[in-house]
Order: C-alpha cells, then sequence, then structure tokens
C-alpha cells in the first residue's frame, strides 16, 4: 500500500506486535510513539534489522514524540496501564482515560484525517474518551474488541472439532470479554452451522472460555496479558481499513439507534473500508440476544456516566 | 518436502503449478506428452521465482515415469469443453486417456491421492477409482470447491464485501443441476438472507450454475482455468498440510446421501489420506429435490456412455 502511514500509541506489546503484523501484512509506514522513548527507538530498529529477511521495506520509526504522526491515516491507541493491585475499576477508567485523553489531543492536532482504532481499555468507554476528544466523525472511531473475541471463539470451536480454522467463522456482539453476546446462530464451520457439530452444552462451554480468553492467558503468563491475538485484531482491522477490503467484522462502534441503543460505543457487526465504519450491518437477534446485547450496553452507559463526572471535575 | 506431480501441463496443469509454487505448498513434477512443454513451464516457473520470492523444486518432463512416488497426482489432461457441447460426448473422448493414465498413476504413484480436474468430472472420477482401486477417498474431483469459490465471489461482489469471510458451499454433480446449500452462504456467519434480496440471490445461484459456460462462451476457445487450478491447488494444500479442513469435492459415495456407484461432490473432511470422512448434512426440501433430479441426471449419463457401475464391477 504505497505511501499509507499508520502510528501506534503506545509501544508495548500489542503495540509494537501490531506494528509488526501491518508492517508484514499491509506494507504501511510505521510510527510508534510511546513515553518510553528509548526502548520505543530501539524496537524501531530491531524491526528494521529484520526487514531485509522478511521481505518488507517500510520506513518504521520510534519516538516520544508526537508531531512524527503527522499525516497518518490510521492511528492505533493502545495506551493506557493495566489494573494494579489496590487499584479498583474506577481508578483504572480515571488513569487510563486521561491517558487516552492527552494521546486523543494529539491525534486531533497532528492527524485530524486519520480514522483511530482503540486498544485501550475499559475498551467501549475509551472509544467515548476519544471520540469527545479528537472530535472525529463518529465512523472514524472504532474500538477493537467483538473481533478478539470471535478470533479466540473460532480458535476454540475449530480445536473442539479437529478442523482447520480457517473453517470456522463466528459473530460476536456487545461489550468485551465479561460482556460478550456470542451469537451460536452465526456460528458456522464451512458454512455449515456449528450445531450441526456441537451440541448446546459444548457450546456454552466454549463460550465461556472465550469469555474469560484474556483472563486464561494472564494466568498462564502470571505477569501480564495477551497480546499476539489482540495486535493480529488490530492488524485485520487495519488492514481492512487501509486497503478498502471492506470485511465484516464485530467491532465497538458508536451506535445511534440500531439496536435500540443511542449514542454509544458497542460491539456490532460493521463493515470496515477506507472511510472507516461503511455500514454497522443489524443482524436478527432474538429477545434473549437482544436482552443480552441491551444488558451490555447498560455496563458500557454505567461507565460513560462515571466519566462525565471525571470529564466536569477536571 | 512431498511431492505432487500434474499430469497435462495446459493452462490448467500449469496454473495449478503456479499457485502452488506460491503457496509453497510441494515440489511440483509437470508431465505432458508433448514433448518439451512441461520443460518450459517449469522452467518459465522457475525463472519466475527470484522475483516472486518462492524456492518450489519445479521440474517437467515429457516422461510420465517422472510422477513415480509422487504423494498427490493431479490429472489435468484430455481434451476440454467446446462451447455448447455435451458432457457424454467428452466423456467417451477423455475416458480411455483417463483410463490409461490411472494405469500408470496406479504403478507408479500406489500411495497417491489423486485430484482429477479433467471434464465431465464427476463422471471421469468414478472411472479413475475404478481404474486405480484406491481407497475412495484418494481419488477426488474438483467440482463443488471450484462452484464454492465461484458463489463466493459473486456474494462478495453483490454485497460490495471481501470475499475471504464469505462461506459459501455447492454441492452435487458438477453441471447446471448443482445444489447451492443456502444455510451455507454466509459473510462471517451472518446468513447472506439478512444481507441480499431474494431475487439477487437467485440470480447468483443462477450465474453460479452457468459459471463455466460464461467463460467458455466469452473466450471462445479456452475453458475457466485460474479458479479451477486454484480449486486443485486448494485440495492438493490440504492434503500436504493434513489441515482437516471441510472441503466439497467429488467423490464416490458409499451410501451416504443415500447413493452408491456414483460419484459427486459432497462436503468432506480433507486431510493426509484425502478425503478422510464425509459430512452428510441436512438438505432443506427443495435442495433435496434439487440433489436427486441432478444425480438422477448424472446417472442417465453414465448409463448412456456406458460408464454405469452395475454389480459386480
Amino acid at each position: 500500500m504505497p505511501g499509507k502511514k499508520v502510528s501506534i500509541i503506545g509501544a508495548g506489546n500489542v503495540g509494537a506486535t501490531a506494528a509488526y503484523y501491518i508492517a508484514e501484512k499491509v506494507m504501511a509506514d510505521i510510527v510508534m510513539v510511546d513515553v518510553a522513548e528509548g526502548v520505543t527507538r530501539a524496537k524501531a530498529i530491531d524491526f528494521l534489522h529484520a526487514g531485509p529477511m522478511r521481505g518488507y521495506d517500510v520506513s518504521i520509526e520510534g519516538t516520544g514524540d508526537y508531531a512524527a504522526v503527522a499525516d497518518s491515516d490510521l492511528v492505533v491507541v493502545t495506551a493506557g496501564v493495566a489494573r494494579k493491585p489496590g487499584m479498583d475499576r474506577m481508578d483504572l477508567l480515571r488513569v487510563n482515560a486521561g491517558i487516552v485523553k492527552s494521546a486523543s489531543k494529539m491525534i486531533a492536532r497532528y492527524a485530524p484525517n486519520a480514522t483511530v482504532i482503540v486498544v485501550s481499555n475499559p475498551l467501549d468507554v475509551m472509544c467515548h474518551v476519544v471520540y469527545r476528544t479528537t472530535g472525529f466523525a463518529v465512523q472514524r472511531v472504532i474500538g477493537m474488541a467483538g473481533i478478539l473475541d470471535s478470533t479466540r471463539f473460532r480458535y476454540f470451536v475449530a480445536e473442539r472439532l479437529g478442523c482447520a480454522f480457517t473453517d470456522v467463522h463466528a459473530m460476536v456482539l456487545g461489550g468485551h470479554g465479561d460482556q460478550m453476546v456470542p451469537m451460536p446462530r452465526y456460528t458456522t464451520v464451512a458454512g455449515i452451522p456449528v450445531s450441526r457439530f456441537l451440541d448446546a452444552d459444548e457450546l456454552e462451554r466454549l463460550v465461556d472460555r472465550t469469555r474469560k480468553g484474556g483472563a486464561e492467558i494472564v494466568a498462564h503468563l502470571k505477569t501480564g496479558s495477551a497480546y499476539y491475538a489482540p495486535a493480529a485484531s488490530v492488524a485485520e482491522m487495519a488492514e481492512a481499513i487501509l486497503t478498502d477490503r471492506r470485511t465484516l467484522v464485530p467491532c465497538a462502534v458508536c451506535l445511534r439507534g440500531e439496536y435500540g441503543i443511542e449514542n454509544l460505543f458497542i460491539g456490532v457487526p460493521v463493515i470496515l473500508g477506507k472511510n472507516g465504519v461503511e455500514r454497522i450491518v443489524e443482524v436478527e437477534l432474538e429477545p434473549q440476544e437482544l436482552q443480552l446485547l441491551r444488558r451490555s450496553s447498560e455496563a458500557v452507559r454505567k461507565g460513560v456516566e462515571e466519566l462525565e463526572t471525571f470529564f466536569t471535575v477536571r | 518436502m512431498k511431492r505432487i506431480g500434474i499430469i497435462g501441463s495446459g493452462n490448467v496443469g500449469a496454473n495449478s503449478a503456479f499457485f502452488m509454487a506460491e503457496n509453497g505448498t510441494a515440489t511440483v513434477t509437470l508431465v505432458d506428452i508433448r514433448e518439451g512443454l512441461s520443460e518450459g513451464k517449469a522452467l518459465d516457473l522457475l525463472e519466475a521465482g527470484p522475483i516472486r520470492r518462492y524456492d518450489t523444486g519445479i521440474r517437467g518432463s515429457a516422461d510420465i515415469t517422472a510422477i513415480r512416488g509422487s504423494d498427490i497426482v493431479v490429472l489435468a489432461a484430455g481434451r476440454v469443453r467446446s462451447p455448447g457441447e455435451g458432457r457424454e460426448a467428452l466423456y467417451r473422448d477423455n475416458a480411455p486417456l483417463v483410463g490409461e493414465l490411472c494405469g500408470e498413476i496406479r504403478a507408479l504413484a500406489p500411495g497417491a491421492v489423486v485430484i482429477n480436474v479433467v471434464e465431465p468430472v464427476d463422471m471421469l472420477t468414478l472411472l479413475a477409482g475404478r481404474v486405480l482401486g484406491f481407497d475412495r477417498g484418494r481419488v477426488l474431483g474438483v467440482g463443488g470447491l471450484l462452484s464454492s469459490t465461484r458463489l463466493r465471489h459473486l456474494v462478495s461482489r453483490a454485497l460490495g464485501v471481501s470475499p475471504r469471510e464469505v462461506t459459501g458451499m455447492v454441492i452435487g454433480p458438477h453441471r447446471p443441476g448443482m445444489v447451492v446449500l443456502e444455510d451455507t452462504v454466509r459473510v462471517s456467519g451472518v446468513p447472506v438472507a439478512q444481507l441480499l434480496e431474494p431475487e439477487a440471490l437467485c440470480a447468483i445461484v443462477e450465474e453460479t450454475r452457468r459459471a463455466g459456460d460464461t467463460i467458455l462462451e466469452l473466450s471462445e476457445r479456452s475453458t475457466a482455468y485460474y479458479a479451477p487450478s486454484a480449486a486443485v491447488a486448494a485440495l492438493a494444500r490440504a492434503v500436504i498440510r493434513d489441515a482437516r479442513t471441510i472441503l466439497p469435492v467429488s467423490m464416490r459415495l458409499d451410501g451416504e446421501y443415500g447413493l452408491r456407484d456414483i460419484a459427486l461432490s459432497v462436503p468432506a473432511r480433507i486431510g493426509a489420506g484425502g478425503a478422510e470422512s464425509v459430512i452428510e448434512v441436512a438438505l432443506g426440501g427443495r435442495e433435496e429435490k434439487e440433489f436427486r433430479d441432478a444425480a438422477g441426471d448424472l446417472r442417465r449419463s453414465l448409463e448412456r456412455a456406458g460408464a454405469g457401475a452395475g454389480p459386480g464391477e
């Protein structure tokens, strides 16, 4: 993709691995911005050293200076802290909202035409922070959530069935993780509904494992959390947007009455293309699924309302 | 490195080799009775390697013994269909060649999975299996897989979405009576009925049925070969990598879908041993009828061509 530029705010494991996937798959120039300037610069140089072997010939820069994101086509926001012992949910929300808010101001200043992919947690609320602070068009602020849940679910189904994981397609709705609304009806193996292969109990077990997919990795790692699948999800979205691939995937986007939800970022199927969210797809939901989606959205609304006080107090 | 022998270095054979090289699937040997043709195409492909960045071994030969010991043998020889030509006349012309080649394959590559792409594909896959005497899962025809990739393209075009997430399976005989499994036509798991008007889907199904003819008529002399080659390469890759992926392939049925002694496309799990199991999916009422009618047509063609598998064969 000649001339495309992607900036990644936060060069931790998710940010740096996303940079790697995007450099390899999309051939976009990459800028990584992080307060840890030396480490970020080192990662960029290391990536460049691998280029001759891996065959990407893009420019990769690591810096602490936001001016480097100038004229980016796409900005990925991964900055934020993980919850530390003794921090409650609201503490985390405040700390990350502060970080994401200041990043958003810089994005608006230096890359006013960019599309933004939000990865920082709590995801659906951080999308609001980016949307409000940048003032960008609603279709240009997109949260990475459902695509990660669905890739995990697809993997679990394929592993259980012993089939190729590319055979499995799935759609999930709602918030990320605990708030995910799985859609077994929209899960297929080579297009064949998954119910042909797995009974409801087995599916429920896989759904439950997906809900706890992030925690499962954390439990293994002890310190740190998943980053390969999250970064791959970011790269998939980046590729769809930069190459106008028009792919139908679940992402957190701002609903304006779709699914009966107003002004809230929540995970739903969308078509991603060069304009960001090209279209929000309203799939048919059964009453129980709709109820789960509403419940999921109420949790997001609560976070947003808590944030309102934060914004006004400051 | 596993080895693939391709018999027939025409458009389908050579492009299959090309896709396999790009995927790094296996070492490829192209064989064609026409002296020099295979060597020339193999050399041309190798010379593209430095730019295309593959280093797959590719060779060409006019001697069929070059395929000795292959893990996969692709049958891509014979004559292609002329515009308006029926399948039975084509069967009469291609059957002796396929029979002769299968006799050679049986001796040279007795452990191979054989992929047949010679038309009429279902009739000749049945014949190939009979001559080879291999386990039926190791004699596969490219039919439903080809129609499925065409269907998926047409759906993605109609919706303006990427084809990668579009699923859709076509089963039954590789002729206009083929059966599109409507419930499998989806985008990222979302049924196409929620995204596309029923008339638009009907038009796509009709276009899928006619897809081979459309290309034959447009190009006048040449039949399609990119999509058929892509289907061959996908099937070969699934076998080489033991992918256990579910693909619709033509194979002899042994009671599945209530049929036996006939080869047509059904969903099967493809791995190192070829088709390792047949997946029987529930057919809707209309699909069930289409499937029975198309299988009946195919059986009558086999009988007219004198290729019916009677008892004791």
